[in-house]
């Protein structure tokens, strides 16, 4: 992050300075206010699901819905932590159901939960589910296209199902694929 | 789908009076947690948020997604999504716009506003995701797996465009 936010920012300042220098600090000015008005936004969604889900952890609901998903949750992510584990099992959860705004603080809690057994494979797996969106229906898009009028705003479901499926599918194969390359370069260094 | 949310409320509270406890309380330490959350992310969001205005304002991203055309072209996606492609990864409001404006340019029935529609739902903002999720770890250089995101948001994109030409 820190490469391409140095890059970036480096490169526009040089093209704004030459073309148009007196667009640059409203610009800068203005990238500040979305992002305040963005965590505003972002505010409301985590108080409303983290406020709730604080009522399911405290009446045990989370370490149910946790247990069953657990077995499979352990062996894919490598990880024995319980409350990762139901961390991570909310999170996917609330992925496939479409509220990705309540996915976000699961995902955030299960990283650092992670990050106390040093399991950084876990840490970028989840990431990758996440970042690569997997998501039932999408309803944004549909009600976007309802708006304007299409004629079955619905029809685009199946193909975004199987593009998001092969997104995922494909990061998650390649992250493991490069994950055993890796594992068994550094067992033939040790040997 | 319009009923998964509000049942989701009543199961979660129904369960909590069942196991005797207090849901409002609960509630409040639940949003209590959620201020501290949103204030440790402000900074990093507000970072993130700098950096693409400055990337559209300075005709930076319009450079790139015409350099980058001829390639989406070869990967059968459409030169006019080019820019939706490469603006997505970075800005979910940003892309939501562009988005929208496809589809009032080209009709919400066309090719091409279809294919943005699954290449839209089919991706993720990977550089805001990455800034809120590594935050708090030590390690913050993840390269590999950003790499792998979006290579494999780029196919995704070919395939939607795929998709959409046949289904």
């Amino acid at each position: 992050m820190n490469v391409i936010f140095t890059i970036i920012t480096a490169l526009s300042a040089l093209i704004m300075c030459v073309f148009e220098p007196s667009a640059f600090l409203p610009a800068l000015l203005g990238g500040a206010r979305k992002g305040v008005e963005c965590c505003l936004t972002l505010f409301c969604i985590y108080a409303v699901w983290m406020g709730l889900s604080q009522v399911a952890e405290e009446s045990g609901l989370t370490k149910r819905v946790a247990a069953m998903l657990s077995p499979a949750c352990t062996r894919f992510f490598r990880t024995g932590d319980s409350e990762a584990v139901g961390a991570i099992s909310m999170n996917i959860s609330c992925n496939l159901l479409g509220i990705g705004g309540a996915a976000t603080p699961f995902a955030v809690k299960a990283i650092g939960r992670l990050e106390g057994e040093k399991n950084e494979y876990a840490q970028n797996l989840l990431f990758i589910i996440n970042a690569t969106s997997i998501q039932l229906i999408p309803t944004t898009v549909i009600a976007l296209r309802a708006a304007e009028g299409s004629a079955a705003a619905h029809d685009i479901t199946l193909p975004s199902l199987i593009a998001t499926a092969i997104s995922t599918g494909l990061a998650v194969a390649v992250y493991i694929f490069c994950e055993k390359i890796k594992h068994r370069r550094a067992k033939k260094c040790a040997m | 789908m319009r009923y998964v949310i509000p049942l989701i409320f009543l199961l979660v509270i129904l369960y909590a009076v069942k196991k005797r406890v207090r849901v409002y309380p609960a509630f409040t330490r639940g949003v209590k947690s959620a201020v501290d959350f949103t204030l440790g992310l402000l900074p990093l969001i507000v970072c993130v948020f700098i950096m693409c205005e400055i990337f559209e304002a300075s005709h930076l991203s319009d450079k790139i997604s015409a350099m980058l055309s001829p390639l989406f072209g070869l990967l059968g996606i459409p030169p006019q999504l080019a820019k939706l492609a490469l603006i997505k990864p970075f800005s979910g409001s940003g892309s939501l716009s562009m988005l929208g404006s496809v589809i009032k340019t080209y009709g919400a029935d066309s090719y091409i506003a279809r294919c943005a529609c699954v290449m839209y739902g089919s991706s993720e903002t990977v550089f805001y995701i990455s800034a809120v999720y590594f935050s708090k770890c030590a390690n913050k250089k993840r390269l590999l797996p950003v790499a792998i995101i979006l290579l494999s948001s780029l196919i995704s994109a070919a395939v939607a465009c795929l998709l959409c030409r046949i289904m």
